[in-house]
């Protein structure tokens, strides 16, 4: 229980919005996080996809090793491979109940286990490509293969009204705690009070929709006279946007390393039986 | 020539409305003036400046009459990206026009959507003249509220425009830095020729910054004049719910006519009219050893983990004991601490170390929900509270909760009190300022609470409003043990408060009374708070004791003489 509690304490609204906004733009400084989002695009499609069409438990662990060393060098926020821990560890775990429940027996551990190592390596190489680019990145490597304007515009924007949101809804959900009545008895295993601040989770959003809405209003003003919709129509802008966007010598020995341990695996995979 | 804009014979109405909200406009800005835009709520002042920068009519699609040309571009032909190289403007809720996340990316985000390829020059060089070159880096969310509006600022000055347009800035700021503000916009106005025009509600700062004053009534320009003549005209200033400087107000009730309107005027003007020996009334120190304590505060420590992972101390060694019956006014510049030490009172953040107890309860021990019970916080901005659909319906969401009996007679009776009856089937985010203020004191009053926290209740409003809210405040005392109040607004203070506490860098560097504290302007200073005028007034006389409101100053001179010397009112200037 207590260890509960304290997870409770550091899961704060405050916590939680450091660590999204360290996971969007705080990790500018590693390896990967200086290379061009192209590079990681391409990088990732292969690692994003392929795992679906391999099914050498070799190649699979092997391309595993690799994600888990490319997250690592991310520097990614521990609360983000926690949740992604905790959500692979569900589904199997689902998965296994269920069908030793419907009259499965052990083996399906094997073929179980093959599926979360292929969801390992997707997730691993989205956190790898996504976390280290900063939204900006992430904007202009769309904009540079030929995704519209508006798409980075809302990426960025999005993430710099991200904090705004976070303290808003929490203003709300304490706004109900300062005014409403929490159940005087706990319940079976804290029954009562998770049912009611799952209420109030929920209902927090129906203000915070009105009010962001309404503050929207005067950023589609302020849009209009910084001159955002003149933007998307000239291509000058684009070139303006995109002159920072260099692929260089990192790229090129990134992907090279990564072909070429890909091309390893896949030859030892001939050779090893596992 | 060099006029920069011109109206004639402008009229607007918004689709839906009853009213034209401009009513055959006539007005002409020229080069280089410093404007202030008055007039009471609903009399058409930021439609005006909307019209400046083309958001009408091409933005807001009314029905539009006349003509108005803007740096020799007529309006009606030029888009509002087309007129906003030419026009800045910052808005009143300013918070909402920065669209990226750094700071330099912001402020070069219009020259970037122009395509001009100096763009991060031009937004360096926008920063670096409001003052803030060394953020540039920085994410816009770790700004304070005035370097936000300085950088909203800055957003517009990257154009390069000729004519600044902006709304309300004394309403949003602390008055520490809507000084800062001003100063900016004096240096922009006097160095580099740009004109100002500037929405304020406030005198006190047009009286020391801009030169010509525009007021407004019901959509028609009253009348354009330099600021003197303006400001003289305290009569029909106060009759529109416009409050002069209060050194004005004090000579024109006295009967002066040629009124003094800044500080160092108003010294020279009465300074020869002071009733020499004062009967001096000692004010009674009141007797706080004998009093019941409802809230105290033993060695109280507050810090939060910020972005770069340190810990920000926001409140340190705090040791306070609040007694029944006060009133006290919590102050200090922004960042100081204020809210957090009453947020701690509500029980929704816990003290890092120390303790805080209620009426002997314990707070940390406490689930907010159950501090309810005695303690209402009403938030600074009242639209974080409202969390039904109707004001009636967020007013008895408490006694609701906790299922009190007939509470539905309490609440009729609220609304009333609050003159909210007319009022109680609207959303409440839907109402103005005034009368969102309103309803989160009523939905604090049916909490029927024995202490009650008010979070700078008196910013962004407008004079007449603020007014109107002091009365309630002034009457929250009958039915409440201690009313706590964060503030900025320092007449608040001087006219409500009977205890002073003065937070800087989260300690505690003052605790007393007014009297103690307006006389120590070194304090102020290094607090960053600024008296009111009539009490900067009364210190610069030398009179005793101080005055801290119009009515004592005047009642001083009355009792004295009598009559007062109209003679001596024309040696001015």
């Amino acid at each position: 229980m207590a260890a509960a509690k304290s997870f409770a304490d550091k899961l704060s609204f405050e916590q939680i919005k450091i660590e999204l906004l360290n996971t969007a733009y705080g990790n500018d400084r590693t390896l990967i996080a200086k290379l061009d989002p192209r590079t990681l695009f391409l990088w990732y499609a292969f690692f994003g996809i392929a795992p679906w069409f391999i099914h050498s438990r070799f190649i699979l662990a092997g391309m595993l090793l690799f994600v888990i060393g490319t997250t690592i060098m991310t520097k990614v926020s521990r609360l983000i491979i926690f949740i992604l821990i905790l959500g692979l560890l569900g589904e199997s775990g689902y998965l296994l109940i269920a069908s030793l429940f419907f009259g499965g027996n052990l083996g399906i551990i094997i073929p179980l286990l093959v599926l979360t190592m292929k969801l390992s390596v997707i997730s691993l190489a989205s956190i790898t490509a996504f976390c280290s680019m900063s939204p900006e990145r992430l904007g202009e490597g769309l904009l540079r293969i030929g995704v519209p304007g508006q798409v980075s515009f809302s990426i960025s924007y999005g993430y710099r009204m991200l904090p705004t949101l976070f303290e808003e809804y929490n203003h709300i959900f304490m706004s109900y705690r300062l005014r409403g009545k929490s159940p005087e008895k706990h319940g079976l295993f804290y029954f009562r009070t998770v049912i009611y601040f799952i209420k109030l989770a929920v209902k927090s959003f129906y203000p915070l929709l009105l009010s962001m809405a309404k503050r929207a209003r005067t950023t589609v003003e302020a849009l209009e006279t910084k001159g955002g919709q003149y933007a998307f129509r000239n291509p000058a802008v684009k070139k303006l946007k995109l002159a920072n966007l260099r692929i260089g010598k990192t790229d090129y020995f990134f992907l090279l390393i990564s072909v070429l341990y890909l091309i390893s695996i896949f030859i030892s995979s001939h050779y090893v039986s596992f | 020539m060099n006029e920069l804009i011109h109206v004639e014979n402008v009229t607007f109405q918004y689709p839906g409305a009853e009213h034209p909200v401009l009513n055959k406009m006539n007005l002409s800005v020229k080069k280089g003036e410093f404007l202030a835009v008055i007039g009471s709520n609903g009399s058409g002042k930021s439609t005006l400046c909307k019209l400046f920068n083309g958001l009408i009519p091409h933005f807001y699609t009314g029905d539009f009459e006349g003509s108005v040309t803007v740096s020799g571009l007529n309006i009606v032909e030029n888009s509002v990206a087309d007129l906003s190289c030419h026009v800045g403007y910052v808005f009143q809720d300013f918070e909402n026009q920065l669209v990226q996340a750094r700071v330099l990316e912001d402020v070069s985000f219009a020259p970037l959507n122009f395509g001009m390829e100096d763009y991060l020059q031009r937004g360096r060089r926008a920063l670096e003249l409001v003052g803030l070159a060394h953020l540039a880096d920085e994410f816009v969310w770790q700004l304070s509220g005035g370097q936000k509006h300085l950088l909203a600022l800055a957003g517009g000055l990257a154009m390069n425009p000729d004519i600044i347009v902006i709304d309300e800035p004394t309403a949003q700021l602390d008055p520490y830095h809507a000084k800062e503000i001003y100063e900016v916009l004096k240096k922009l106005n006097e160095q580099y020729g740009k004109t100002i025009i500037s929405i304020e509600h406030h005198t006190e700062f047009i009286a020391e910054y801009c030169r010509t004053v525009l007021l407004l009534n019901k959509g028609s320009v009253l009348w354009k004049r330099s600021t003197r003549e303006a400001l003289s005209e305290v009569e029909l200033l106060t009759e529109l719910a416009i409050y002069p400087p209060q050194a004005a107000q004090a000579a024109s009730r006295l009967g002066a006519d040629n009124v003094p309107i800044t500080l160092n005027e108003a010294i020279a003007f009465f300074k020869e009219k002071v009733p020499c020996g004062m009967p001096s009334v000692p004010r009674q120190k009141p007797d706080r050893s004998q009093e019941e304590t409802v809230i105290r505060f033993d060695q109280v420590g507050f810090s939060y983990k910020s972005m770069n992972k340190k810990r920000a101390q926001v409140l340190k060694n705090i040791n306070l004991s609040l007694n029944k019956g006060e009133q006290v006014a919590i102050v200090g510049n922004n960042g100081a601490g204020k809210s957090t030490l009453l947020r701690l009172i509500t029980g929704v953040k816990k003290p890092e170390s120390g303790s805080i107890t209620v009426r002997s309860q314990s707070v940390a021990s406490c689930a907010p929900e159950k501090m309810a019970d005695h303690v209402a916080y009403i938030y600074q901005n009242p639209e974080q509270m409202f969390i039904d659909d109707s004001v009636k319906k967020d007013v008895a969401f408490f006694p609701r909760a906790r299922k009190i009996k007939g509470y539905e007679a309490k609440i009729d009776e609220i609304l009333k009190q609050f003159d909210l009856v007319d009022l109680q089937d609207k959303d409440s985010r839907l109402m103005s300022g005034g009368q969102q203020r309103r309803a989160s004191l009523a939905i604090g009053a049916a909490m029927n609470p024995s202490v009650i926290l008010l979070d700078e209740p008196t910013a962004s409003l407008d004079m007449a409003t603020r007014k109107h809210l002091t009365q309630f405040i002034l009457k929250l005392k009958e039915q409440i043990d201690l009313v706590m109040i964060a503030t900025h607004d320092m007449q608040l203070v001087s006219e409500w408060a009977t205890r002073v506490i003065v937070l800087h860098h989260g300690q505690i560097i003052f605790d007393g009374n007014k009297e103690e504290l307006f006389s120590n302007p070194a304090l102020m200073d290094k607090a960053g708070l600024v008296p009111p005028q009539i009490v900067t007034l009364s210190l610069a006389l030398n009179v005793e004791p101080i005055d801290y409101s119009v009515d004592s100053f005047i009642n001083r001179f009355k009792e004295a003489r009598g009559e007062w010397p109209l003679q001596k009112a024309s040696q001015i200037n």
